[in-house]
Formats: structure tokens, C-alpha cells, sequence
């Protein structure tokens, strides 16, 4: 069992690494992503500065909070399409039956399949991550705490991305619902929590956890609180769960290439 | 003027399938007006209360209008099409053709625009009277003149984006400065009116493309005045020549440079 | 299950079993257009498409199979249950003993696939760091990998291009990278599927050689597909026809040319016209007066016969010749249609 998650490890490791020498073929396009995602993150800072000379605070969030809630978006963000960048493909990748690549080695199917390339920007995304937190205020406890909840956050992301993907095993084009979400986990995970009321509270904690990803680590870097810390570990280990379960549940349904050659 | 009616009129037939693309489109629109309304709900305390002379609904109703015109745009997909008849020669076998490659392309890409532009419309239009309960108070005239000026200002924008496109003609990669404008246009011309920047910066803005591609006809919806719309027409007008000059001007220079170098 | 194959005495000696396999796909179907891809979304409308019925057979150690059949008559379905892509309906499959529905990982480890039009390689990295990195995905210590290369690239001739990356190199290079790649943790059964498509005959005939080659030396069984009937005749001994889902024929290859070569095609040139009819074991095919072809079933008719038909003082040019093996796959692909 543990040499199995040792070599699993080191092929992911391989992958990842190869995966991003691909990408750094072309230095002076590497770099420009990255630095231009950088600049694309640092562009919203003007919105909030407008927004914060309106009014000292906005959601209950201080500017300075705001800046953290950047970092934390960006960092589970590029966390998350960075390592796991096939997991947003994963839909495309099940109707086309590329699948099958990844079933034929002696490794876990999923992992292969999503860390079998990178998004180079997201380098960009998690680089601001950490601009942010330096400029939020860095010691010892929050950059920890930081580096936690976006590796916590970015795990949860992937598996939302695996969950409505795998649903393409059951109803085959669900792109539209999969992309849908993932961009809803996106676009509510950068304004705060306060400024939203009611329903939409209660998806932020279920099936959009951007509360768990965004909003919790926010409150434990100003008041650290090892309970809600305790949920943000537990409800990531249940994301991941709820993943697999359903891909590999799903996968047994898996139909190749070969609806694609059937013409009727 | 009817071949290119009928380049408006294939295209916009063939993008009736793309309903799906545009499906998506809507639904990150409805997301966004939701995230706006929400915010603007908690920075007014009263929604009568006035910020630099708008009020809560105005300002959301700004938004609304704004970005229905710059997704309406589908600047990036126009930009990379351009870049790509570029890059791939196909520029080169349009000079042959009995018509002019820019207003080529902009009819064709009108067929598109018009489309999201009558469907992203009336979702913002249903979603700020559901969400709202109020419309401004415009005549049917006042309403026609606010469409003309988003005629405009589409118009303009095709072209600018069009000229971006265009200087792939020198540089390896245009996309850099498509991104850089739409920044602009999204961080600075869609959320907040020009009044709520510095004073500083005020009069620069004005100046800059954002007060006619985005600004101007938001305004007028939120606020229709003779004044306004006297003003926002002359803007317009100059720089509809601006662009029509500047697109013209970077394709002649490029068409030669190809000549030059033999296709 | 298990104790009627044991009963059968043959799972000492197959390396493949396949029992009473089936598939079926579950297709909706679609109308043109906006309102029926509408309609689909609202009201699916479904049929089922048996790609696989019941079929069964075994493979034994070494053996080379060719594994063939019309588009869409179900062997790469087949092939896909076999290597654990997808999952059977029914019955039973074993290879090597191990149950790819349950087992996939370890017979992961003793399997090898090349599906031809699907590339595994990563194309900016060199065939020795692809060789390294499938290494890796089989656990595969790594001075055991660079031994394996090095025995690879005297056996199958890759040292010109070991050190350049994939993308630079022809496709002929290339598939011969993708079977090597495939071959790096010793499976004992290798599946290739249409290795050959899109390759000139010259490296066709390279491919031929590298896949025999590997079979002698390691005793790997193969299963292959392919629609290039050349392909089958120089590799394989024993054939496995499928149409329509359903085992066809399976056969040995002398076998399957033995019966088709009673009949013989005859081709003569002649001086004179001769008008020829059909008779028994004799059928015309092509009477153009001075140039006439026939088929002759040497069973009913003997081929001096046949020529004494002609009168062969009028013969200018004679050819006798098999039946090419295309044309038999073929009738017996129509044969089955016809049921």
C-alpha cells in the first residue's frame, strides 16, 4: 500500500514536471503568461479602491481583508488549474474517449488523467497569491496557514471540477453545467461574503463551497479557531472522497471512443 | 451596400447554432448583474440615498448596460479571427476579392454582435425590471437615440479592436494589447460611471475610447438628457472617423509591407 | 464459471480466455437541427446497439492472433474489454488469469497496448526520457530501465534517433517509439491496434519486422488488428473474423487459405476469340473475346482441364493465380451480412 502511494507519487511528480517543460519550451511566452496574470489579478485592485473610498468597509471586510480574499482566490485558483488543469478538460476528455490512454497504465486513472498537463498562467495567480498575504501582513502562523488553505482550497476546487465532470459518464455533454460552475466557484469567490444574503448563503456551504475555500480561511487568519479548522480539513477530505467515489463509480459506465463512431 | 448586407446576413444565420456558446455567456452575464446588485445593495445604506449623483438603481442599471455591450462585442473572438487571416495568409486572398477586408470584417462580425446583442438585451433588460421593479423613464425617441449611440459605440469598438488585430501585421503576437484594452474597458468603463473616479483623472477619461464605447450610451439610459446626447453624438461621430482612419490606415501600411515581402 | 473453464482444462495453457462476452451501447438518438437537439434534451429517445454478442475464444502463449472485421463489427470493443477500458456486459474474460473488470492495475502491469492513432508519447521530450518516464509508470527501477533501452535500441534499431524529441522525428519513427515504449516493462501479452495505419509500405514492412522480431524473442503474444490484409498474412498464423459483434471464423491462417485455394483465377490472353459459358467449376468473370478471366474450382475441374478449354495452341499469355486473401476476407465479411 505505501510503495503504491510512493510511486504514484513519483509519477505524478514526473508528469507535472515533464508537463511543464513542455511549456517552457518558449521562454518569452512562459514568462509573459505569468507575469500578465499577474497584471490581470492586480487590475481589480482599482474596483475596490473606488469601492473603499464610497465606504470604510464593504461585507464586513477591511481593503486589507479584500487583498487576502485576492490572495486566497488566487492561490487555491492557480492551485488548483495549475497541478490539476485536466480535471476542467475532464468532461471533453471522457465523451472522446481519451480516456483510454490512462487506463491502460497501472495507475490511478483520475490523477493521471488530471495532472497530465499545466496551465502556466495560474504560476502568475499563485505568485499574486503570496504578493497579497506579504502586503496583508506575513509571519510565520499566516504564511502556514496561507500555504494550508490553498492547498485545502485548491483540492476542493479540483474535486468540484471532477464531480460535475464525471456526471458526463451518466448524461454525456455536461460541459455547459460543469463550466457553469466552475465559473461560479470563480466569479463569488473574490467579492465578500457579507454582501450576500439569504439562499445563496447556504450554497456558499454545499454545493458551491466557496465558503470552505474562501471565506473560512479569511476569519481563521484573523482569529485562528481550531474547530472551523478542524471542518475546512474535514470537509476537504469529503470533496476528495465524493471525487473519486463518483469518477470510479462512473468509469464502469465508460463508453470509449466508440458512441463517437456510431452514426444513426 | 447589399454584398455586404449578405456577408451580415450568412453570418448571422450560421451563428443561430452557437446557441449554446451563447447560453453560457448568459448565464456568466446573470451571475455578474447578481454579484453587482448585491453589492451595490449593501455600499447604499437607502436606495434613494445619491453617490456621485446616481442612485442605487442607476447604478445597477449601468452596469446592466454596459456589459451587455461589451459581451454583445466578442472582442477576443474577433481579435484572434483577425489575427489569424493575419497570420494564416487568408488577408492576402481577400485583397483579391471585389470588397475592402475591413468593412469585411466588420459586417461579418455585425451578424454576431447583433444577435448576442438582441439576446444578452433582453435577459439584462428582464433582469433589472425583476430585480428592480422600475425602468427609466424614457420616450420611445429618447429610447432610439440611446440604440443609435450603442450603434456607435459597437461600431467603434469592431474597429478598434479590429486595428488590434491588425498590428499583427508587425508584431508576432497582438494579443497583449487586446488584453491590455480590455482591461480598460472592463475595469475602468463597465462598473462605475467616469463621475467616480478623481478628479484628476476625470477629463482623461473622457478623452480615452471608454467614454464612447461604454460610458456614453449607459448614461443616457440611466439618465437621458438633450445635453448629454448632443454631446455623447459628437464624440461618437469623431471618433468613428478616428477609428475608420486609424483600421484603414494600419491595413494599407500592412497590405504593402506584405507586398513588400511577397505574401 | 471459474470451475467450467477449469473443468475445460484450458486455463493452464490460454493466456487469453474469453467466455460469452457481450456489450451493449445505450446511443440517443438525435434529430437534426435546433428542435431536435431540443427535443433530445427534453424527451431522449434511446436504442440499443449490440456492439459485442456473446462471443468466445482462446489465445495461447506466443500465439500471434489476427483480430479483424468490418468498421464497427466490435473488435476494438472487444480488444477494450480485453485491456480493461471498458466493461463487459456479460461474461467472463481472463488474461493471464487476472479479470480486467476487477483487476485492471495488475494486469496493467503485464499487458501492452499501442492503439495506432492514439499517441502515449510526450512529444517534446526524446524517445530515451518517454522510455524513462513509462519506466516510471510500471515501477521500474531505473538501472533496469537503461538496461532494457540499450537492449531495445540494438534489437529494434533506434540509436539514430534516441536522443531526438518526438516531434521532430517521421511517423514511422514515431510508431516504432510508441511499440517500444509499450514493450519497457516486458508484457507478456502485447495488443496492437492498426499499427500500421497511414504508413508508407516501406516502413509498413519495418514495423512487420520489428513486431515479429519481438515475438520471437520474448515469446510476447500479440493481438492484432488490422484492415491492411498484409499486415495479417506476414504476422499471423491464426485468425479471428468478427462481423456484426459475432465470431465469424476463427481459424488458422493455412486453414483459411486452403479452402479458398480450390478455386484458382485464370487470366489468358488469346489470338482467337473464344466464347466461353459457364460450366461446372468453371465461372466466368470477365469475357472480353480476346482477353477472358475465369475462376476455377480445381476440386470439380483440374486447371489442364480448364486450359483445354481454351484450345492452348491460341494462347498468347497465361496467368493462374490465388485467390488474393483480401477478396476472401471480404466474401466472408459479405457472407455474414447476408444472414
Amino acid at each position: 500500500m505505501l510503495t503504491e502511494v510512493k510511486n504514484q507519487w513519483k509519477v505524478t511528480m514526473l508528469s507535472i514536471k515533464y508537463a511543464l517543460q513542455r511549456e517552457m519550451l518558449n521562454k518569452v511566452t512562459f514568462f509573459s503568461n505569468i507575469i500578465f496574470m499577474m497584471l490581470n489579478n492586480a487590475c481589480f485592485i482599482v474596483q475596490w479602491i473606488i469601492l473603499y473610498s464610497l465606504k470604510n468597509e464593504v461585507g464586513g471586510y477591511s481593503f486589507k481583508q479584500i487583498l487576502l480574499l485576492w490572495g486566497i482566490a488566487a492561490g487555491t485558483f492557480g492551485v488548483s488549474h495549475f497541478f490539476f488543469k485536466e480535471s476542467y478538460e475532464l468532461s471533453e476528455t471522457i465523451n472522446t474517449g481519451k480516456l483510454d490512454a490512462f487506463l491502460i497504465q497501472p495507475k490511478n486513472v483520475l490523477l493521471s488523467c488530471i495532472t497530465s498537463s499545466v496551465e502556466v498562467s495560474c504560476i502568475g495567480d499563485m505568485i499574486y497569491g503570496w504578493i497579497m498575504l506579504f502586503i496583508y501582513g506575513f509571519t510565520l502562523k499566516n504564511a502556514l496557514l496561507f500555504a494550508f488553505f490553498c492547498i485545502t482550497g485548491g483540492f476542493i476546487l479540483t474535486s468540484v471540477a471532477v464531480i460535475f465532470a464525471s456526471l458526463s459518464f451518466w448524461f454525456g455533454r455536461v460541459e455547459i453545467v460543469a463550466n457553469t460552475i466552475n465559473s461560479l466557484m470563480t466569479n463569488f469567490a473574490t467579492y465578500p461574503e457579507g454582501i450576500f444574503k439569504g439562499f445563496v448563503k447556504i450554497l456558499f456551504y454545499t454545493i458551491l463551497p466557496i465558503g470552505i475555500v474562501n471565506f473560512l480561511p479569511i476569519q481563521l487568519l484573523k482569529d485562528f479557531n481550531f474547530s472551523t479548522f478542524l471542518i475546512i480539513i474535514g470537509v476537504t477530505i469529503l470533496f476528495i472522497a465524493v471525487a473519486f467515489f463518483l469518477f470510479y463509480k462512473g468509469l464502469k459506465r465508460y463508453s470509449s471512443s466508440n458512441l463517437m463512431n456510431v452514426r444513426v | 451596400m447589399r454584398k455586404y448586407f449578405y456577408i451580415l446576413k450568412s453570418e448571422l444565420m450560421s451563428n443561430l447554432q452557437y446557441a449554446f456558446d451563447i447560453l453560457v455567456g448568459f448565464i456568466s452575464y446573470c451571475i455578474l448583474i447578481f454579484i453587482f446588485l448585491n453589492l451595490w445593495k449593501y455600499i447604499y445604506a437607502d436606495p434613494t440615498e445619491l453617490i456621485n449623483g446616481y442612485n442605487m438603481n442607476q447604478m445597477i442599471w449601468y452596469v446592466i448596460i454596459t456589459e451587455i455591450l461589451w459581451m454583445s462585442l466578442g472582442g477576443r473572438k474577433l481579435c484572434k479571427k483577425i489575427c489569424n487571416d493575419v497570420k494564416s495568409g487568408n488577408i492576402a486572398y481577400n485583397i483579391n476579392k471585389p470588397y475592402n477586408y475591413v468593412e469585411y470584417a466588420l459586417f461579418n462580425h455585425m451578424g454576431l454582435v447583433i444577435i448576442r446583442f438582441i439576446l444578452v438585451g433582453l435577459l439584462g433588460l428582464i433582469l433589472g425590471i425583476v430585480f428592480l421593479h422600475s425602468f427609466p423613464s424614457l420616450t420611445i425617441l429618447e429610447i432610439l437615440g440611446v440604440l443609435l449611440s450603442c450603434l456607435l459605440a459597437t461600431i467603434i469598438n469592431i474597429m478598434l479592436v479590429t486595428s488590434i488585430g491588425l498590428i499583427s501585421f508587425f508584431i508576432e503576437d497582438a494579443n497583449p494589447f487586446f488584453w491590455l484594452y480590455s482591461k480598460m474597458i472592463l475595469v475602468i468603463g463597465t462598473i462605475f460611471p467616469i463621475e467616480f473616479f478623481p478628479a484628476v483623472l476625470q477629463p482623461i477619461i473622457k478623452f480615452s475610447p471608454i467614454y464612447v464605447v461604454s460610458y456614453g450610451p449607459a448614461k443616457l439610459f440611466v439618465n437621458f438628457t438633450m445635453t448629454n446626447w448632443t454631446q455623447i453624438m459628437i464624440a461618437q461621430g469623431i471618433y468613428l472617423v478616428i477609428s475608420f482612419l486609424i483600421c484603414h490606415g494600419i491595413y494599407y501600411k500592412g497590405v504593402k509591407k506584405l507586398n513588400v515581402n511577397g505574401g | 464459471m471459474k470451475t467450467k473453464i477449469r473443468k475445460k482444462g484450458v486455463i493452464s495453457l490460454a493466456v487469453i480466455t474469453v467466455e460469452h462476452l457481450s456489450k451493449n451501447f445505450k446511443v440517443k438518438l438525435k434529430e437534426k437541427g435546433l428542435k431536435g437537439s431540443i427535443k433530445s434534451i427534453i424527451k431522449p429517445n434511446y436504442k440499443i446497439i449490440k456492439a459485442v454478442k456473446d462471443i468466445s475464444f482462446n489465445i495461447e502463449k506466443g500465439e500471434m492472433v489476427a483480430f479483424i472485421g468490418p468498421n464497427g463489427a466490435g473488435k476494438s470493443t472487444s480488444i477494450k474489454m480485453m485491456t480493461g477500458i471498458l466493461y463487459p456486459d456479460k461474461g467472463e474474460i481472463r488474461i493471464l488469469g487476472l479479470d480486467p473488470k476487477t483487476q485492471r492495475k495488475k494486469l496493467a502491469y503485464e499487458i501492452g497496448c499501442v492503439f495506432g492513432q492514439k499517441e502515449q508519447l510526450w512529444t517534446h521530450l526524446t524517445p530515451y526520457d518517454n522510455f524513462k518516464f513509462f519506466g516510471a509508470i510500471y515501477d521500474l527501477p531505473s538501472s533496469h530501465v537503461e538496461k532494457k533501452i540499450q537492449e531495445f535500441i540494438e534489437l529494434f534499431e533506434l540509436e539514430d534517433f534516441i536522443n531526438t524529441p518526438v516531434r521532430n522525428l517521421s511517423l514511422g519513427q514515431r510508431i516504432r517509439c510508441e511499440i517500444v515504449a509499450s514493450l519497457i516493462h516486458e508484457p507478456k501479452v502485447l495488443f496492437l491496434d492498426e499499427p500500421t495505419i497511414g504508413l508508407d509500405p516501406v516502413v509498413k514492412e519495418n514495423i512487420r519486422v520489428l513486431i515479429k522480431r519481438m515475438n520471437k524473442e520474448y515469446k510476447t503474444t500479440v493481438v492484432l488488428t488490422s484492415h491492411d490484409v498484409s499486415d495479417i498474412e506476414k504476422l499471423c498464423k491464426r485468425v479471428i473474423i468478427v462481423n456484426k459483434g459475432q465470431i465469424v471464423l476463427d481459424d488458422s491462417m493455412e486453414n483459411l487459405k486452403y479452402h479458398y485455394l480450390n478455386k484458382k483465377i485464370v487470366e489468358a490472353k488469346m489470338k482467337e476469340a473464344v466464347n466461353l459459358e459457364d460450366q461446372e467449376g468453371i465461372t466466368i468473370l470477365k469475357d472480353k473475346g480476346y482477353n477472358l478471366k475465369m475462376e476455377v474450382d480445381i476440386k470439380k475441374k483440374s486447371i489442364a482441364d480448364a486450359i483445354k478449354l481454351l484450345n492452348p495452341d491460341n494462347i498468347v499469355d497465361i496467368n493462374i493465380s490465388n485467390i488474393p486473401l483480401e477478396q476472401i476476407i471480404s466474401s466472408i465479411y459479405k457472407d455474414g451480412e447476408q444472414e
